[in-house]
Formats: structure tokens, sequence, C-alpha cells
């Protein structure tokens, strides 16, 4: 057996003992009418994860194939694509759960929609990975692929899967992320005034603080929680990392291009992070024309339409009604509000992820530190952490100003992973030569901070960011709004308001204004603030 | 006392095994010399001059610099590198002028200085241009410019052509003797190390011969062959004695496969 195998087994039984223990642990020492369940809690919240995993891959894997092989195709469902992935999900949750309690009025209704919710967090990662990655198979590549005259399944079989495999794995495993994260929103759902849950671990959850008001216990599921994630992603991702890297082909960060080296292998936060950035920052790099930008919004607009439009034929009168609302006159300081938030968070998160990044990749000592806490730190489902954090922080600042803090702790512990980790990679890819130019002329201290590593991780910086202000949106829509017990708390905000219209009032027309309002923002910004960057980065960037 | 001595350097590197990388090396540059350092690939050339350069230190011996130790790289030894080292984010002039920014220059003084190099290297047209938009053979002029604005002592090549394509390597080995010759340079003590042994013939007034590794010195050759060397690249005496250190270098290769 190899030794690498063997290394795998003996962390696979090791990791499986201290789950049952826990569990064991958990069960017969924690008084809770519903901790006998707690198995059966991990088992449905996996099958459900699972299910719309599965439905993603298919999905992503069949569209993203397709689009890479037809121009016309890509050049519509790409940007499409795009737009739809920048749209809050917990934003349409509502809408979802409102159609599809209308076609299964019982909890398969419920049950759905919450896949529904899964599969759409999941989706976008598996497509774009998969389409980047087999428009990237290198043109000799499929050249020899046509004169040895392999083509259809053939083709798909042995040059298409396997080039793409690195895609799929990095893909899948965000995509399995992005699953755990909204675990919480997907299980415990405060529809049309009434709480509904599923069995799961996030509702399990989110009742230890809303219904038992037991911190102690939400503290201890989350400890279950995050160690399952990373059981799970060592058994699967992680693992399947290791096995396609040795075929890994060179990989651009920010301005620099790293080979795949052997050593690398030993390093799995440096492999795991390479797959991850390689993703997640080609995505943000596409161009599209304003042709494609215009057709896109169409069929965005159309989708939108449809869906008010299954629900009810609206006369002219319902939207009307819909629309002109006592609170409308709100929504520019509701909009103005979350922005700030938004901000706030973010400058604090960027703060402390290019201080994290540069030490981590500087210094041995941090980087033994910093990148197993960044391995918890993502495995934690932030959405998880509100109740707990929520209870803590009210208890001293009180319910609004609570809610207030809790909000931005939450988008901090959210954004600044996906910072940290860019910015990590970034300042690690600086090439040796050039650490030692600026050893040679005197670069020492801040000004080689200044000259030499922040001009470096600019583009870093402006990848992390987009995903940063990405998953951000999704977290102030969940964290504005809060069904604590029998009353609801809320604090000003285009989340909550989205959320006071979805959830109670189930005024669809309405929940669409604001989506369009909340995906207007993110687009804008992506068009001219992060593009804008980006293109400017491009000027002086080094070629491969 | 010559400008520049390399004693007794020793240098291991630690890979699953330590791995020796240079056997106790020793020579002596001197002041306007011109001197090669030739070996087959993974010799230890390359940090061997890292060594010179204070970017690594060597596990046993010393570099002495007008016979003080070297512990840390200084302004006074610059360097060129094989990939040229340019920072992708400054102009052509603005990657001159950075390192005697932070030397403290003031900005007309710097400005003077790096023109005059750019001059040298003949790149007034593009000191606006960043890095990306310049040819290889144009990168390594910047690259040599750079080096040689801070009026360094000595100046270091680490394989300054072999990223280029042959042709802009000619005319470029020609312009830097022809920097070397001038004497209104402050900079007269080059040392580069490549693995062609016809560039380091073509080039140098001393050539170091390195064995395969582990790197030891196999030979010291001095290239009797008058300058400007353009007109005696077909001579007898060049073949000779890139046969000589050719032979040197398969000998003590054999020698280590038997």
């Amino acid at each position: 057996m190899k030794k690498s195998t063997k290394r795998y087994l003996v962390g696979f039984i090791i990791g499986l003992v201290l789950l049952i223990l826990s569990y064991t642990y958990v069960m017969t020492n924690v008084k809770n009418p519903e901790i006998g369940n707690l198995p059966y809690y991990t088992f449905r919240s996996l099958l459900r994860i699972t299910t719309a995993y599965i439905l993603s891959l298919v999905f992503g894997l069949s569209f993203g194939i397709l689009a890479s092989m037809n121009k016309r195709f890509s050049s519509i469902i790409t940007p499409t694509f795009d737009i739809l992935q920048s749209i809050p999900i917990l934003g349409y949750f509502p809408v979802a759960i409102m159609i599809f309690i209308a076609i299964f009025p019982s909890a398969i209704g419920l049950e759905l929609a919450s896949i529904f919710l899964l599969f759409t967090s999941m989706v976008w990662a598996i497509f774009f990975g998969v389409f980047d990655a087999a428009k990237s198979i290198p043109v000799n590549i499929l050249d020899a692929a046509k004169s040895f005259n392999i083509k259809g399944f053939q083709f798909i079989r042995h040059v298409m899967i396997p080039a793409i495999m690195p895609a799929i794995i990095s893909g899948s495993f965000l995509a399995w992320c992005d699953g755990w994260f909204f675990m919480i929103a997907a299980e415990y759902i405060s529809y049309a005034g009434q709480v509904r849950s599923l069995p799961g671990l996030g509702s399990f959850l989110a009742k230890s603080t809303y219904v038992y008001n037991d911190v102690n216990l939400s503290i201890i599921i989350l400890i279950v929680v995050t160690f399952l994630v990373i059981f799970i992603n060592y058994l699967t991702w992680h693992r399947l990392t290791e096995k396609v890297s040795s075929y890994m082909p060179l990989i651009k960060l920010g301005f620099f291009t790293i080979p795949h080296d052997k050593k690398i292998k030993k390093r799995r936060f440096t492999l795991q992070f390479k797959f991850r950035h390689h993703i997640l920052s080609k995505s943000k790099r596409r161009i599209y024309t304003s042709y494609q930008r215009i057709i896109s919004i169409i069929i965005v607009i159309i989708i939108f339409i449809l869906v008010i439009f299954s629900i009810k034929v609206p006369t002219l009168e319902d939207i009307k009604k819909s629309i002109f609302i006592p609170e409308i006159s709100k929504l520019p300081i509701y909009t103005f509000f979350t922005l700030s938030r938004l901000t706030i968070a973010y400058i604090i998160a960027l703060a402390i992820a290019i201080f994290m990044g540069i030490l981590a990749a500087e210094k041995k000592k941090f980087a033994m530190i910093f990148y197993p806490l960044y391995d918890i730190g993502q495995a934690i489902p932030v959405l998880a952490l509100f109740p707990i954090l929520f209870v803590c922080l009210s208890q001293t600042f009180g319910g609004r100003l609570g809610l207030e803090i809790t909000a931005i702790t939450m988008l901090v512990l959210d954004m600044i992973w996906y910072m940290f980790l860019n910015i990590a990679i970034a300042v690690k890819s600086i090439p040796e030569e050039m650490r030692e130019v600026s050893k040679i002329f005197g670069f020492k201290g801040m000004k080689r901070i200044k000259h030499i590593i922040l001009p470096a991780i600019v583009p870093a910086i402006v990848t992390g960011s987009i995903l940063a202000w990405g998953t951000g949106w999704n977290t102030i829509i969940f964290s504005e709004y809060m069904p604590y017990g029998k009353e609801v708390l809320s604090i000003p905000g285009l989340g909550s308001f989205l959320d006071k219209v979805g959830y109670e009032e189930g005024n669809t027309i309405m929940l669409i204004f604001i989506l369009s309002i909340i995906s207007s923002i993110v687009i804008l910004m992506e068009w001219f603030v992060w593009r804008k960057l980006l293109k400017k980065t491009e000027k002086y960037e080094l070629e491969t | 006392m010559a400008l520049l001595e390399v004693k007794n350097v020793t240098k291991s590197f630690m890979n699953e095994k330590k791995i020796l990388v240079l056997d106790n090396i020793s020579f002596e540059a001197n002041e306007d010399e011109f001197l090669a350092i030739v070996g087959p690939s993974g010799c230890g050339k390359s940090t061997l001059l890292r060594i010179i350069a204070g970017l690594e230190t060597p596990d046993f011996g010393k570099i002495l610099f007008h016979g003080k130790p070297l512990l840390a790289p200084t302004l006074k030894i610059t360097m060129v590198f094989q990939h040229f080292g340019l920072l992708p984010w400054k102009t052509l002039l603005e990657n001159i002028e950075l390192p005697l920014e932070i030397q403290g220059l003031g900005p007309k003084e710097r400005r003077e200085r790096a023109m005059r190099f750019v001059k040298d290297v003949g790149l007034e047209d593009f000191i606006d241009v960043y890095p990306h938009g310049l040819s290889g053979g144009m990168k390594q002029r910047v690259g040599i410019a750079r080096a040689l604005a801070l009026e360094p002592e000595i100046l270091l090549m680490d394989e300054p052509f072999s990223s280029l394509d042959a042709l802009t390597a000619e005319v470029l080995r020609k312009e830097v003797l022809d920097i070397w010759n001038d004497k209104t340079n402050i900079t007269n003590t080059f040392i580069m190390v490549t693995h062609s042994i016809e560039e380091a013939v073509f080039m140098a007034d001393r050539v170091i011969v390195l064995s395969a590794r582990p790197g030891k010195i196999i030979g010291d050759v001095e290239v009797e062959i008058p300058r400007p060397r353009m007109k005696h690249e077909r001579d007898k005496k060049f073949f000779r004695i890139v046969d000589k250190i050719k032979t040197l270098i398969t000998k003590h290769s054999s020698t280590v496969a038997r």
C-alpha cells in the first residue's frame, strides 16, 4: 500500500472514531428533548446537501461542457449565468418557497425549496469551473485529438473529463462549502408568520437558540457541525485534490505563473489554495461585449417576470398595490444603511486579511497558525454563528445594537477568508527572483511592502473583494432580520426590508423589485469598480 | 589585495537528505576584471553567485570584499537576473529610478542618473513603457541599466543572456562588453555565471570552471585573446581555449560517472 493511502486510511479511522465518540458523548450528556435525533438530523442534512450537490454536478457539468463546445450557446449562457450568480440566493428564497409550496403543499414542497436553495448556491461554482477549464484545454491537445479522430463520447471521456478534472474537484469543493454555508437558512424558515423547519443540523442549531434558549447547546452543535465538515472535506476533496495534482498544469496567480512542483504535494494547504484561487479568480476575469450584457439582462428580466406570473398573473392594480406600500419611501435610506454595513465590514476584513495574508506568506511561524485557522474558519458555516453571536452580543449591547454588531461581525467573518486566501497565495507566488531583486537593491521594511508586495497582490485583492461582496449580500440579508422566538427582531436595511416583504407579507412583486435593486448594485459594482480595477492591473501584467 | 576574495566556500542544501552543492571554492576577482564562472547545470554556479551577492550565506568559508567579510547584500555589488526581475507595475524608467530613490537620491538627481544609463542601453524612446510591453532584449537592457545606475563596484550577472533568443543575445553580449570597456563607468569589475563555454571565452578575461555537483573548481583559465574579441571569435586560439575547458568538464564528469 502506498504511503499516502496508508496515511489517508489512518486519518479516516481516527476521524471516524472521534466522530462516534463525540456524538455518543454529546447524546448522553446534553439534556434536550431532541438530542436523541442528532444522528438522524445529521443524516437528513447530509442527504439534503448531497442531493443538491449531485443535481448541481449534473447540471454544471453538462451545461459547462456544452457551453465550452458551442460558441453561440456560451455567448448567451455565460453572461446570463454570471448575472444569476450575482443575485443573492437568500433574496429569492421566499419566492422559491412560495412556488414550491404552491405545487407541493406538504412538507415535500419545503424540502424541495431547501434543496433548490442549496442547488443554486452550489451550481455556479461547478458550472464556471468546468466551463473555464474546458475552454482552456491547450490547442495542441485538441489538435492531437482531432488527428487521431477522437470524437463525441470518446472525446469527452478521454480528453475532456481528465482535462477538467481539477476544475470539477475544486468547483465541487467550493460548492460543498457553500452548501454548508446556507444550511441553517435552508432548514429553518419563518414563512407567512409561522416558523417551519426541516429536520436537520441547521434547524436544530437554530432551535437551540430560538426555541430552547440554550447557548451551550448551540455551541456544541456548531462544534459538531464544524468537525463534520472538516472530516468530510478531508475524506473527499482534500484527497481528490492531492490525486489530480500529479497532472496539474501551470497556474496563473495574479501576475505570476507558478509551475506545478512536486514539493507542493506535501503542502496540502498551498495546493488547495492554488486550486480554489484559480477557479475563483478566473471566472471574474471574463469580459463581455455590451451586446452580450444587454441580452443577458433581458433574459434575467424575463425570468423574473415569469416567476411573478407563475404565482399569479398580476393586474396593473396588483402591481400598484404591491409597489406603492408606505415603506417604499424609506428605500434610499435602507440602501444606504445596508451599503454602510457592508462597507464597514469590508474595510475591516480587508485590513485584517492583508495583514494576515502577508504574515502567513512571509513568516513560517504565522503560517503555522493562520492556515489551520483558515481551514477551520472556512469550515464553520458563518450563518450558523448568527444565533450564538447574537445571544452573546445582545446581552452586553441590547437587542438593536447587539443585532447591528452581530451583523457586522458576521460579515467580517464571512468576507475575511476569501480575501485572506487570495492575498496569502499571491504573496507566496511572488517569484524568488523578485524577492532577490528587493534584497539586492535594498528594499526593506515598509519600502518593500509598498513597492513589491502590495502592487503584487492588487489583482488578488480585487478578486477576493468581488467574492467577499458576493457572499456579503447573502449574509446581510440573513442577519438584518431575525425570527427570535415569537417576535421578529430587525434592523433597518435592504435585507430586512426584503425579508419582511418576502416572508411576512408574501409580496412577490415588491420582493423582486428589491432584488433587482440589489442585483443592480452588485452588477454595477462589478462592471464599474472591480473589472475596471482588474483592467488597470492588466496594463502592467507579466506575460505568461 | 584583490577586490573580492572567495575563501573556502562550502554550501549544502537540505532536501530529504543533505546535498552538497559547493565544495571548498576559493578564488579572487581583481579590479577591472571580467570574470566568468562556467559549469554544467546543477553545479551550483548560480548559488555561488548568490553567495557573493550576499543573498545566501555559505555553510563554511567567507566572502571578503575590500578585505572585509561580506555578510549581507550591499549596494556596491549589484546583480543582473536571468529572468530580468523587473517590477511589472513600474515603467521602464521607474524600474531604474526606484532603487536610487530608496537609496535616498533626490528626484532631479535620480532622473539624471537613470536617464544616463537609459541612454547607455539605448532605450530613451521607451521610458514610459511597462515591462510587459518590452521585448526580452529590452528587458535585459533595463535590468543592466538598473544594476549599473547604482554605480556599484562589482556587477554580477546570472545567466544574463540565456532567456534571450540567439541573435538578441549576441547583440547584447557586445553591448555589455562595450559598457565594461567604457572606462568612464565607475563599474568595471564584472562577474558572470553562464553554462555556455563559448560565451564565457568570448567575454571574460578569466574563466573559473566548476565541476558537476558538488561544484569544485577544476580549472582557472586565462583567456589571452586580444580585444575587441569580435575580431577573433573565429581564431584557432579561441577554439583551443573552448576545447580545453570542454575537456576539463567532460573529463571530470566521466570520472564521476565511473
